[in-house]
């Protein structure tokens, strides 16, 4: 029998990590293996209680697994903050557009990453590091609200640092003991020098507030509208641009984006909110 | 198109209700909502002037419906063949917005397109249209051209119909001892209630004339005022979505059964508070004027660069059916006066 739209494909949750006070990140294993681009999303089930959009924070390569980072926000999300190892859940997917990576080759490209937006940011970073060499540079620029508000902590403050062709730094709003880096919101480690802009994209992910400034910000560096990618947040429901509640103007978040530049979406108000 | 007559509507309907579910207009208060056709005691039927209340969507796309069911998926339930009679030209209209999101490539919904080809459309033609009726305006007609597999029009000598497609033709072929030829002055009397309905539409809609497309009327007027100050009467009653033929939006939800867990598709609408908000709490359309603009924009511009045709198919139902007062023809009266104002102030 054909699976229908709606039906998700049964999975389960084999490991649970935690990642900050309020960030889960969950290893969830499709009954058959599941691709996607970086950037797309799933819609996640939680049997009989309901299911939200979240962008896999684990790289494409990886098809027999995913890891979907979750932030305690919602009714959804607070169920599924409950469940641990052995929990059945349900994927549907892949949906919209991710990022097109392929446009990036020989351009140095600038992420900017909040919060519990580092997780799609997760994927990307994950995916451009498997062929580095296409990429002038990678340039990071990451912030959280603490230390400990930052996920994936062990490769954030190790391993990807010291990659060759990845640049990054990191700021906090707030330092507690033992923090040596900047404090200050991530739009304070932004600098015009960062990278030749004339030949960049800039990816920017994270909470609205973030987005927004960090959008102005780039602007006003003097980057292209057509060259900033936000992996817009909106309330997609059913993933094939029908049911209506993801609409930003005449776009489907699910179908159309999530991944937009900010050229596609500027003329439309309220994007941020 | 091959156009035959039948002296009587009961034995044509009874024919029809023989064969599969058949679904009629009953008059309902003011309005006519659809009903199923029962053979043995069903009276006579009344030939609806204009749309029933009811919009056809609800036969192809239920306010409720099981979308899909797990761990173990289910058969989606056969569905068997049905018939509506009575839809108008602007019900037909609104399938073809339908079938362009519902049957689009690559993201078909199984449901939908399972109880589409199982639906036998019998049209009809309007006589007398509402005070509310501007198909017109919105480039429809009060009778059908196309869309349908039989159409129906009333003249002295009983009921003219029209053939549309293979299907109809072969209900005709099945059932030859009900329709005879029809002389001419039977089709030039329904030439002349097409027209003198038309002229009648023309009259009661004169008012309503606009100075450019809509699309850019609307384009060029986005940011006004005009949707806050509308918006002041709407009280969320949310019945202009429901009513209306061509508004599709939907909400999944999931549900625990003894065993099984599944999860629901249910009709859905923009003008309500919370439709666009996150779990967050962010939302791009808190105010009610926004959400009555995005409702808007989605009939006259939106869908129109997507599918190339436009939302609003001038039924008029959003009209009747407001508990507020919001009437989509002044609303766009009233843009279209904003445009022409700054077109003469700039």
């Amino acid at each position: 029998m054909k699976p229908t739209l709606y039906q998700p494909i049964n999975s389960e949750i084999t490991d649970v990590i935690d990642e900050s006070p309020t960030i889960k990140s969950y290893v969830v294993v499709p009954e058959k293996p599941f691709k996607f681009d970086t950037g797309q999303f799933v819609e996640l089930t939680l049997p009989g209680e309901g299911e939200a959009p979240f962008t896999p924070s684990s790289s494409p390569a990886e098809t027999e697994k995913m890891e979907i980072t979750i932030m305690k926000t919602g009714r959804v999300t607070g169920l599924l903050h409950e469940c641990g190892k052995g929990q059945k859940v349900g994927i549907r997917g892949p949906y919209g557009n991710g990022y097109p990576i392929d446009d990036y080759a020989g351009k140095e490209v600038y992420i900017v990453g909040g919060g519990v937006g580092l997780a799609p940011i997760r994927s990307l970073f994950l995916t451009l590091v498997e062929r580095i060499k296409d990429f002038k540079s990678v340039v990071c620029r990451f912030g959280a609200k603490t230390p400990d508000d930052f996920i994936y902590k062990n490769t954030l403050f190790g391993s990807w640092q010291k990659i060759d062709g990845v640049d990054m730094k990191l700021s906090v709003d707030k330092a507690n003991g033992g923090w040596d880096g900047n404090v200050g919101v991530v739009t304070t480690i932004l600098d015009p020098k960062d990278v030749d802009i004339s030949n960049a994209v800039a990816i920017v992910c994270g909470p609205p507030i973030m987005m927004k400034f960090a959008t102005l910000k780039l602007l006003e560096f003097g980057f292209q509208p057509k060259d900033i990618y936000l992996s817009m947040e909106k309330n997609m429901s059913c993933g094939f641009g029908k049911c209506g509640h993801c609409m930003i103007g005449k776009y489907y978040v699910c179908k159309d984006g999530p991944v937009f530049t900010y050229e596609q979406i500027k003329q439309y108000p309220n994007i941020w909110d | 198109m091959e156009t035959i007559l039948t002296s009587q509507l009961k034995p044509f309907l009874d024919a029809v209700a023989e064969e599969m579910d058949l679904y009629v207009p009953r008059k309902s208060g003011a309005h006519y909502v659809f009903g199923r056709y029962d053979t043995s005691s069903e009276k006579a039927i009344d030939f609806n002037n204009i749309r029933a209340c009811t919009p056809v969507k609800e036969f192809l796309f239920p306010l409720r419906e099981l979308a899909a069911v797990f761990p173990e998926p289910i058969e989606p339930e056969e569905i068997q063949p049905f018939a509506v009679f009575g839809l108008k030209d602007c019900d037909l209209r609104s399938l073809e917005c339908l079938d362009k999101v519902f049957l689009e490539k690559d993201f078909e919904d199984p449901f939908y397109v399972g109880r589409r080809e199982k639906m036998f459309v019998i049209s009809g033609d309007c006589f007398d249209p509402a005070e509310s009726c501007f198909c017109n305006i919105m480039d429809g007609k009060p009778y059908p051209d196309k869309g349908f597999d039989l159409n129906v029009a009333q003249v002295t000598d009983g009921y003219l119909i029209e053939i549309g497609s293979q299907k109809g033709k072969e209900f005709v072929g099945r059932h030859s001892e009900l329709f005879t030829e029809p002389g001419d002055d039977a089709l030039t009397e329904r030439d002349r209630i097409r027209a003198a309905t038309t002229e009648q539409l023309e009259q009661n809609n004169a008012g309503l004339k606009f100075d450019m497309p809509i699309r850019d009327i609307m384009t060029e007027t986005y940011d006004s005022d005009v949707y806050d100050i509308e918006a002041k009467t709407c009280v969320e009653c949310q019945a202009c979505t429901r009513v209306c033929p061509t508004c599709h939006c939907f909400y999944l939800y999931d549900q625990k059964q003894k065993d099984y867990f599944s999860k629901m598709k249910m009709w859905d609408s923009c003008m309500r508070m919370t439709y666009a908000q996150v779990a967050g709490g962010e939302n791009p359309r808190k105010v009610l004027g926004d959400r009555l603009r995005h409702r808007l924009m989605h009939k006259f511009v939106y869908f129109l660069d997507r599918y190339g045709l436009q939302m609003c198919i001038g039924c008029g139902r959003c009209v009747d059916g407001e508990a507020g007062d919001i009437d989509i023809r002044a609303v766009l009266k009233k843009l279209n006066e904003e445009f022409k104002n700054t077109k003469v102030a700039k």
